[in-house]
């Protein structure tokens, strides 16, 4: 043991902060897809896709960027203006034209129309970026890199994944969970998440909140798809590997937590880049055994709640 | 104050309420009576504007209610307290109180004078206001219920099978609260439906009788 630990050390500490920065992205991605599911009832399948085209989007502005010669800092704004402009152009048009006309039908209908829609999506960045990988990682390079401690040892790695990712994640984890219980908005959510009808009654505009919480989730997905761009190349495909990490973290943790959702993500990035540095061939299967393990000892998820006593 | 006319309500197709007739006036009190399954719930929830009316017509306070969306019915003065009580679990009872007066924006003076009113027609709420909604018994819950239809339901309140599964003595407790409601607030219309005519007898005005999605007066 002390031997393994020896020769691998290094390579825990680096899989530990992998872990980390992959779980911050995932967290956005799969808060964003638990809001719109408790809200509007829908398992938003293209959830995923505008996680890419957030990505594709940041980095696409990335590059305008670098060709227009304006400071290099600007990039790391731009991030955010990435995200809120693929949230603001996608997320109401979907909801208004696809899921507000089709709410009355089954849910199966609502779950094969987001499905079409992530097929159209996809081949949409086809269209729009190609197949040949996009890469932009000018705020990765702008903020160099920290030497964690380690032991003896140092692990150099990027300040902008070992700060920039993750504190983007906790500051929307405490902003998100703040607006949910301290604002009258965030209250109107809980109580549609809750019971829509009984909302209704109680003078609360359901649609409006579902428009709004589908939009500020398509804003979250593409803002983990923007905040994770500069650390990977963007190919085809990107958004149905995200889609189905975040069911694993939407489930692994139950519905409607946002801490839970955090601590999911933080377990199952974690896991999966573990997987990667000492057994690379388990690194797909990884998140879905971390869920499976939880949902067979606990169905409802980590957090989850059994529903309330009606009687 | 609440209107139906010739009213019919199929739910997934099957008709539920067929060409019914009710009217509640401004200030009036009065009881649905029916069996399980008659459609009591279903004719609230039409007024609440939850179902979609096949035929026929809605007023409330004389104004057609189609065209009206369903949570608009709080701005107009109409509180609703479901059968299942339907609380939001997660919050406190005051919280629940608290939420459709503030989702209409009330100002905070207008809001601490109906939530005082409330405590003060229902006053066991004072005592489990700071608990979690999810916490209670179902009697509780009806009372919450009955408190957070009134926060907002300064013209009417829509009561569904407030003493259903309550035990004898919260019943009575229950029926007290509304005879003061009676007392305190004589311009609220009250729309109370329940199985059993002898519970309602000294509380209302009026009755209807719904069988098998057909209402006759009593």
């Amino acid at each position: 043991m002390a031997d393994w630990l020896a020769q691998n050390g290094l390579l825990l500490g680096l899989a530990a902060l992998d872990g980390l920065s992959n779980a911050a992205a995932i967290f956005m991605v799969a808060v964003g897809l638990n809001l719109v599911f408790g809200v509007l009832r829908v398992l938003n399948v293209a959830h995923g896709s505008l996680y890419a085209i957030g990505g594709y989007t940041a980095a696409s502005l990335g590059l305008l960027l670098a060709a227009s010669g304006l400071p290099e800092w600007f990039s790391l704004p731009l991030l955010l203006v990435a995200a809120l402009l693929v949230g603001a152009v996608l997320g109401p048009p979907i909801e208004k034209l696809l899921l507000r006309p089709t709410r009355r039908y089954e849910p199966v209908l609502q779950l094969l129309i987001t499905f079409a829609l992530f097929m159209i999506l996809e081949d949409l960045q086809k269209l729009v970026w190609g197949v040949q990988p996009v890469v932009n990682d000018a705020p990765l390079r702008l903020l160099g890199t920290v030497d964690v401690p380690f032991g003896a040892d140092v692990i150099p790695f990027t300040t902008y994944q070992l700060f920039v990712l993750p504190g983007v994640a906790l500051v929307t984890l405490i902003a998100l969970a703040w607006f949910l219980r301290r604002t009258l908005s965030g209250r109107m959510i809980v109580a549609v998440t809750a019971d829509a009808e009984a909302a209704r009654a109680m003078g609360i505009d359901a649609g409006r909140v579902m428009l709004l919480t589908f939009t500020a989730g398509a804003a979250l997905a593409a803002l983990g798809g923007a905040l994770a761009s500069p650390t990977v190349s963007l190919v085809p495909g990107v958004g149905a590997q995200t889609i189905v990490l975040s069911f694993a973290v939407v489930a692994t943790a139950g519905l409607g937590q946002i801490e839970g959702a955090a601590i999911a993500a933080l377990l199952i990035g974690l896991g999966r880049a573990f997987a990667v540095y000492f057994e690379p061939e388990l690194e797909v299967v990884i998140p879905y055994l971390i869920m499976v393990v939880v949902l067979l000892v606990r169905p409802q998820g980590l957090f989850g709640v059994v529903e309330t006593r009606r009687i | 104050m609440l209107r139906l006319e010739g009213v019919s309500v199929a739910i997934e197709g099957a008709p539920v309420l067929r060409e019914v007739a009710l009217h509640v006036p401004p200030g009036g009190r009065v009881a649905l009576i029916g069996r399980n399954g008659a459609g009591k719930t279903t004719t609230l929830r039409a007024l609440m504007g939850l179902l979609p009316v096949q035929q026929g017509r809605i007023a409330l306070d004389g104004q057609d209610a189609g065209g009206i969306p369903a949570h608009h019915r709080a701005r107009m003065g109409i509180g609703y307290a479901p059968e299942e009580r339907r609380l939001f679990g997660g919050f406190t009872v005051r919280d629940n109180l608290l939420l459709p007066a503030q989702v209409l924006r009330l100002p905070r003076a207008e809001l601490e004078r109906r939530l005082g009113l409330v405590l003060t027609l229902l006053p066991e709420l004072r005592d489990v206001a700071p608990r979690r909604a999810a916490g209670l018994s179902g009697g509780q819950g009806k009372m919450v219920a009955l408190g957070r239809a009134l926060m907002v339901g300064t013209r009417a309140v829509l009561l569904d099978e407030p003493f259903q599964g309550l035990a004898p003595a919260l019943a009575l407790r229950y029926a007290e609260a509304l005879a003061r409601l009676r007392e305190a607030l004589p311009e609220v219309a009250i729309l109370i439906t329940e199985s059993s005519p002898a519970l309602l007898r000294s509380l209302v005005d009026r009755s209807y009788v719904i069988e098998r999605g057909e209402i006759a007066p009593a």
